[in-house]
């Protein structure tokens, strides 16, 4: 019967669609998944340290993505990750002493390999090696100073009240709290602008508990880890005085500006992304 | 089959049957036989078992005590298999048709064909359009149920429990609902199949006048009982009690008009009033 | 099993449960017998599974498109929109994909099946099987069982790749997310094993394990009127609804 055959035909194809999805999701989403392409030539690249970089990563010149990352293997002989690119055929005139180098999109975002042209007359040809590279930056190693353990101290015990001048306090907010040594010991009571100095003056209000503080100590403004608050570091100096209520601290620091100070690791395609601050102020959008 | 019943024998026995539901006595100790290759009628008052009599003879329902005995097998004691084995001997004809409302005429015909047998596309499609062209309604084989009226819908279930020319068929009600005409053609239908086929029929109906065209036979169950039985020509002037008021259509008699019940005069709350 | 007096909420669904887990050995015991009706398996397998398919693609697209763009806004706050793939692709795999597609099939299969097998009954289809020596269990009960099962790991995988479509079509083609990232970041973190085949095979199997006895047995314990089909359909939807979020927390409680 016809009828019987359409039914048939229509339960087939959909256990077919069906299990054809599954599949395409099992190996093209997942773990699994291959790289696949078109026309595309492939180069090698030998790094010192791949940091982050996965399989299918974008490879771009001038912010232009040109192709992608093919495979990662290590090179046991020379300590060394193995990278092939697959770049795409209508990139085909890159001079062959070109520099790849492993950068990071923003500050979370995904490492990808830049390629940036060198002088050289010759094309990359298929198979060639990128002789000159530069490996991953360690983004961590390099800003570790500026990260701290969170937590804000509770005030139960009491407090006590020191001044401190910063010619630039950041993103620091009332209630962000005050370190030593990693360890909340108080909390940001007021930040206001003096209008004759033109500086920003912070009150901080510290525990009770804590009133050794030797009065030639420093306070810095720090950022706990990338993305999270600015806080007020106080650094222990050597005098025998110790800060007495309404005492205020010369020795100052101000806040770091993140990112004048990584803006070089972050190389990124979209300008707006540079002028982003690390710590509450939201990421640039397209 | 290990024993084969006389021809002589009836085609259903039954013997004793006793059945209780919900509290209610619908057989009491039910004697009845449906001799073979007979028109066989069963009339009654509404409500007094016929079609569940008619469930106990395919097995569906089962008794709480008695023999019903089918071709000399004892229904309530035969196994699943056994009973499936059986009711492909047997054509059951629905009061609503129930035609299986997924499938065309054809297919609800070719249905039990299909499920009981590996029989090529071909021979299946004679033997249903044979079937089709005996209650006439080839033309009508690509029709769905939907688009039937009761009385095809009806000639359609008959050609469908006819299909592996059973030894017996079960009507229940089928002249309910019908047109003049429609209730000719299904009166005609019946006989001829009995006929020509020599199919046992036992029609559920309460039709005197339809079933006296048709019937060889007729039995009529009240109180859980056989209160009559004869040929339906005459059965009407047999001078029963029961045959007078069911044949006669009066309102009193031995079935009562009254539903069982507690004390009229108690339930208004007037008890007392009748001392 | 009439309409029930409601006097007792609890009872009422323990009796349903109870009654429901012996109806599913009933079932269970008939596969065997079913076998013969592969044909009927492979009709009901057109009606659940393939007539779904329309509803489970738009709704999978537009849940991945939805994803992508409430992804897109949180993520641009840490500047981490990369990672939307990933999160698209898991919430999808563990969570949306099958519940979503679960609650779709009871919605759109479920009551369908309950309503059918209902009317049959009420139209005394499954008596005159009975009487044409055809088991109605193994003839209806259990290849609609079967084909539910069967559709609904399939429907769930074709939600799950129209939700992904989904999210790359708004990440990638309308908010300029790379290309390359997107797909990156969710290669490099979804897992064959604990994503994709605990929830489309494993969630989607239980769902369909269960919305389909629901509807089943709906259907074939329905009392034969009008009033009692409606109900029965709607005490299914309300049923799958219940069973499948409450499958799912202990399900993901015991996959995780």
């Amino acid at each position: 019967m016809s009828q019987r055959n359409s039914y048939a035909v229509g339960t087939g194809l959909f256990i077919v669609l069906g299990f054809a999805a599954l599949a395409y999701l099992a190996t093209q989403t997942t773990s699994v998944a291959n790289t696949h392409q078109g026309a595309s030539y492939t180069v090698q690249a030998h790094f010192a340290n791949i940091g982050q970089l996965k399989e299918r990563a974008p490879v771009k010149i001038a912010g232009v993505r040109v192709g992608q990352v093919r495979t990662i293997a290590l090179d046991p002989k020379r300590e060394a990750a193995d990278v092939t690119l697959a770049i795409d055929e209508r990139y085909s005139h890159i001079p062959d002493d070109s520099v790849a180098t492993i950068f990071t999109s923003g500050l979370l975002g995904d490492q990808y390999v830049g390629i940036e042209y060198g002088n050289s007359k010759k094309d990359l040809a298929e198979g060639a090696t990128l002789a000159r590279t530069k490996p991953a930056q360690q983004l961590e190693e390099m800003l570790g100073k500026f990260f701290g353990a969170g937590g804000v101290a509770d005030n139960l015990g009491g407090s006590y009240v020191l001044k401190a001048r910063f010619s630039n306090v950041g993103a620091l907010s009332v209630g962000a709290p005050v370190k030593m040594a990693g360890v909340p010991i108080g909390s940001v009571m007021a930040v206001h602008a003096d209008p004759v100095k033109l500086d920003a003056e912070v009150e901080l209000a510290i525990d009770r508990k804590y009133d050794q503080i030797p009065d030639d100590s420093a306070a810095a403004v720090f950022t706990s880890g990338l993305i999270g608050t600015q806080y007020v570091a106080v650094q222990p100096g050597g005098s025998p005085e110790f800060l007495k209520n309404g005492d205020e601290m010369v020795l100052t620091q101000s806040a770091m500006q993140l990112e004048d100070l990584i803006g070089k690791f972050l190389v990124n395609g979209s300008p707006t992304e540079k002028k982003e601050a690390p710590a509450e102020s939201p990421a640039g959008k397209h | 089959m290990t024993t084969f019943a006389a021809p002589t024998e009836p085609l259903v026995r039954i013997r004793g049957l006793t059945t209780v539901l919900n509290g209610k006595t619908i057989f009491d100790a039910l004697d009845l036989d449906i001799p073979r290759g007979k028109v066989t009628a069963i009339m009654g008052p509404s409500g007094t078992g016929k079609t569940t009599l008619l469930k106990h003879v395919t097995g569906q329902m089962r008794g709480d005590a008695g023999q019903v005995l089918v071709d000399g097998q004892d229904v309530p004691e035969l196994s699943r298999e056994k009973l499936f084995a059986l009711r492909e001997k047997i054509g059951y004809l629905f009061q609503n048709s129930a035609l299986l409302t997924d499938f065309d005429v054809f297919e609800n015909v070719a249905f039990p064909l299909r499920q009981h047998t590996q029989l090529p596309e071909v021979l299946i499609r004679n033997i249903v359009l044979t079937k089709l062209q005996a209650v006439g309604l080839r033309g009508a084989a690509g029709l769905m149920p939907a688009e039937l009226s009761g009385g095809m819908a009806r000639r359609v279930a008959l050609a469908r429990a006819i299909v592996f020319d059973p030894m017996l068929i079960l009507y229940d009600e089928p002249f309910v609902g019908l047109d003049p005409i429609a209730l000719s053609q299904v009166l005609k239908l019946i006989r001829t199949l009995n006929e020509t086929l020599g199919i046992t029929s036992v029609l559920v109906a309460h039709e005197l006048e339809a079933i006296k065209q048709v019937a060889d036979h007729v039995y009529l169950i009240a109180n859980g009982k056989v209160v009559a039985q004869g040929d339906p020509k005459t059965i009407a002037e047999d001078g029963s009690p029961w045959t007078r008021q069911f044949f006669g259509g009066a309102i009193d008699g031995p079935v009562p008009f009254q539903y069982p019940a507690d004390d009229y005069a108690q339930a208004l709350g007037l008890a007392g009033a009748r001392a | 099993m009439s309409a029930q007096p409601r006097r007792n909420v609890v009872t009422n669904a323990l009796a349903q449960i109870g009654e429901a887990g012996l109806f599913l050995l009933t079932l269970l015991a008939a596969v065997p017998r079913s076998l013969r009706h592969v044909r009927e398996t492979v009709r009901q397998l057109w009606f659940v599974g393939a007539m779904s398919l329309t509803i489970i693609m738009v709704c999978g697209l537009f849940v991945g498109m939805v994803l992508g763009l409430q992804l897109y806004y949180v993520l641009s706050i840490f500047g981490g929109t990369a990672a939307s793939g990933t999160v698209v692709a898991i919430a999808i795999y563990r969570e949306l994909g099958p519940v979503v597609t679960a609650l779709l099939f009871a919605g759109r299969a479920g009551t369908s099946v309950t309503a059918e097998i209902g009317l049959m009954r009420a139209t005394d289809q499954l008596a005159a099987m009975e009487m044409m020596a055809v088991d109605p269990i193994a003839y209806v009960a259990v290849p609609r069982y079967l084909a539910g099962l069967i559709a609904m790991p399939l429907l769930c995988a074709v939600f799950c790749a129209l939700g992904i479509f989904g999210g790359h079509l708004v990440g990638v083609t309308w908010l300029g997310i790379d290309n390359g990232t997107f797909w990156s970041n969710m290669t490099a973190t979804v897992d064959v094993w604990k994503d994709v085949v605990n929830g489309i095979l494993v969630k989607s199997l239980a769902f369909g394990a269960v919305v389909s006895l629901i509807a089943v047995y709906q259907g074939y314990t329905t009392p034969p009127t009008s009033e009692g089909v409606a109900y029965a359909t709607t005490r299914t939807v309300v049923a799958s609804s219940i069973a499948i979020l409450a499958l799912d927390f202990v399900l993901t409680a015991f996959l995780m």
